[in-house]
């Protein structure tokens, strides 16, 4: 086959459609940005319809003429012909077309050639879709949704099957979202002054929640929910890069998400079992991740704040270099939780601190910080609260004791491979003799 | 020819070097620590205003190891007892799969309205 010229030959359609998508997600926010500078936030829609319509051409096309050469500039180009041809088409801006045309001239179809100042201009755009995407005014579970379609470009289906939820129900939020951004008229830029600290904590907070979404479950599309987490990275690495927002707590924020992610791979063994922290092959941490993270760890330590993202970092980072689980540095982990517990009054957080306080001064410590976890009725359901107790309660020696909880556990955990760990765990202590009178 | 701006942050820092690195961070932790820290990240309660549109702050579940790897394997099904909550997770199809769902819970009330409360109370009082 001959391929046009500018093209490299065909590749397989599979492989084409994995590179547009691959390119897609990280050109998508920057073309939605453009476009919606240009239109207006108000018209994010037809910004998003535009970028839609441009990868679904590019699937369409690529295969015959092969992949573009620079297929950056290809989208760029095709998304400014589609924008030109709507609003020919719809007249929709007739009064404005002469403005508009003018700043698509401005606009290089060439990213390679693009002016410094056109690049901070793109930079600025992005940060601005995402503070307008994270405007306080917009529900937690909508700004997470709107996120990943405007500024990761995930379809409606593909976030449904992040969140767990139906497409008609993502829809609606997105719907719901994008009225609030016309009625409350969110503005397109980015906050300043006092402002600007408030609006960007709710900016990390909605990008560590993306971030969560995607590491805590074992079941379903893993998958799209390793996207989530790589596409919080992303976020967050954009937001650490711009001068407004490349503050200790941004870099904290990024800090924990790649120390976490950097362990993904490892959680499972080849047949979805779920492995523990010390039963973990370290070599599979991935180390470039790690670097990373710790690079971020050392740019957040500045200045007089730690945020709660500053100590969970930290907590990451005593995991991930420690060359095994015995040498873990349980008191340092102590001392970042003894923190953690001041700044956020979770459940979740006090429960993990027991842990860290279980490995230091035994397990009897280890359940009595569990008894003072104040407001702990939302354990009650929780699986996890039960395993631990069970595994303190084993380590005490009391068996009949930890499989009680142990039995509580395997109740109430709902994936089959937590419910096999945890089984295997009340076989041990059932066979475990039942200890008479202790000799002294 | 992918534009994530920032995978050069990937330099090849030696062991020891990421070791300074953390030791550093760690220094600055202890020294603010025993300045008596916490003014650094407002209480999370008082940073409800990502919810202001709802009743209160998302508790979610966090990416904690100690827990979930430490002791019964990773994953975490954030299961509140708040009706909502349930209501919530109830209406996820995907539930008689052996799904898990995402479940938030919703603290009682907003602290930002709480103060305002205080307020109206200290004003008519």
């Amino acid at each position: 086959m001959i391929a046009p010229e500018g093209t490299t030959d065909s590749p397989p359609t599979a492989d084409i459609s994995q590179l547009a998508d691959h390119l897609f997600r990280h050109e998508f926010a920057k073309l939605v940005s453009v476009l919606t500078r240009i239109f207006g936030i108000d018209r994010l829609d037809f910004a998003e319809d535009i970028v839609q319509e441009t990868l679904a051409k590019a699937l369409r096309t690529w295969p015959y003429i092969g992949v573009p050469r620079n297929p950056a500039a290809w989208l760029t180009q095709a998304a400014k012909n589609l924008a030109l041809d709507h609003i020919r088409r719809e007249k929709l801006h007739r009064d404005k077309e002469a403005q508009i045309i003018a700043s698509f001239e401005d606009w290089s179809s060439d990213p390679d050639s693009e002016s410094p100042q056109f690049e901070n201009e793109i930079k600025d755009g992005k940060l601005r879709l995402i503070f307008a995407c994270c405007h306080p005014s917009i529900p937690p579970e909508a700004q997470t949704a709107l996120a990943l379609k405007t500024l990761c470009g995930f379809s409606p289906a593909e976030i449904a099957k992040a969140f767990l939820t139906t497409e008609a129900a993502i829809a609606k939020r997105l719907t719901r979202a994008k009225q609030r951004i016309r009625e409350l008229r969110i503005p397109f830029e980015i906050p300043s002054g006092e402002e600007l600290s408030s609006r960007l904590d709710a900016v990390l907070q909605t990008v560590y929640l993306l971030f969560n979404e995607g590491y805590k479950a074992s079941s379903g599309e893993n998958l799209i929910r390793e996207e989530l987490c790589s596409e919080a990275i992303r976020l967050a690495a954009l937001i650490s890069e711009h001068p407004a927002t490349d503050l200790p707590r941004t870099h904290a924020l990024l800090s924990l998400m790649l120390l976490n992610a950097a362990r993904l791979r490892a959680r499972t063994d080849s047949d979805g079992n779920v492995l523990r922290l010390k039963d973990q092959d370290r070599s599979l941490w991935d180390r470039a991740m790690i670097t990373r993270g710790i690079v971020q760890l050392g740019q957040s330590a500045v200045g007089n704040e730690i945020s709660e993202y500053h100590l969970q970092a930290g907590i990451a980072a005593c995991h991930c270099s420690a060359p095994d689980f015995q040498s873990t540095d349980w008191p340092r982990i102590l001392a970042l939780y003894d923190q953690l517990v001041l700044i956020d009054d979770s459940p979740i957080v006090a429960l993990n601190r027991a842990v860290a306080v279980a490995q230091v001064d035994g397990p009897e410590a280890g359940i009595n910080a569990i008894a003072a976890i104040r407001n702990c009725q939302s354990l009650e359901s929780y699986y996890l609260f039960y395993a631990i107790l069970g595994e303190f309660e084993s380590r005490l020696e009391n068996f009949p004791t930890a499989a009680r909880h142990l039995r509580r556990a395997i109740q109430l955990a709902e994936i089959g491979s937590e419910k096999a760990l945890l089984s295997a765990r009340l076989a041990e202590c059932e066979n475990q003799p039942t200890r008479v009178t202790k000799l002294v | 020819m992918i534009f994530f701006r920032g995978n050069d942050w990937d330099k090849n820092l030696s062991p020891e070097e990421l070791q300074k690195v953390t030791s550093n961070f760690m220094a600055w932790f202890e020294r603010l620590s025993a300045d008596g820290i916490a003014k650094g990240g407002a209480p999370l309660e008082s940073e409800t205003h990502v919810v202001s549109a709802s009743k209160g702050r998302i508790v979610s579940d966090g990416p904690f190891a100690e827990s979930k790897e430490a002791i019964a394997g990773f994953f975490l099904l954030h299961v509140a007892s708040m009706e909502e909550a349930v209501e919530i997770a109830k209406q996820c199809p995907t539930l008689k799969y052996g799904v898990n769902v995402e479940v938030r819970q919703v603290a009682p009330e907003c602290t930002k309205m709480r103060l305002a409360e205080q307020l109206v109370a200290h004003g008519a009082a």
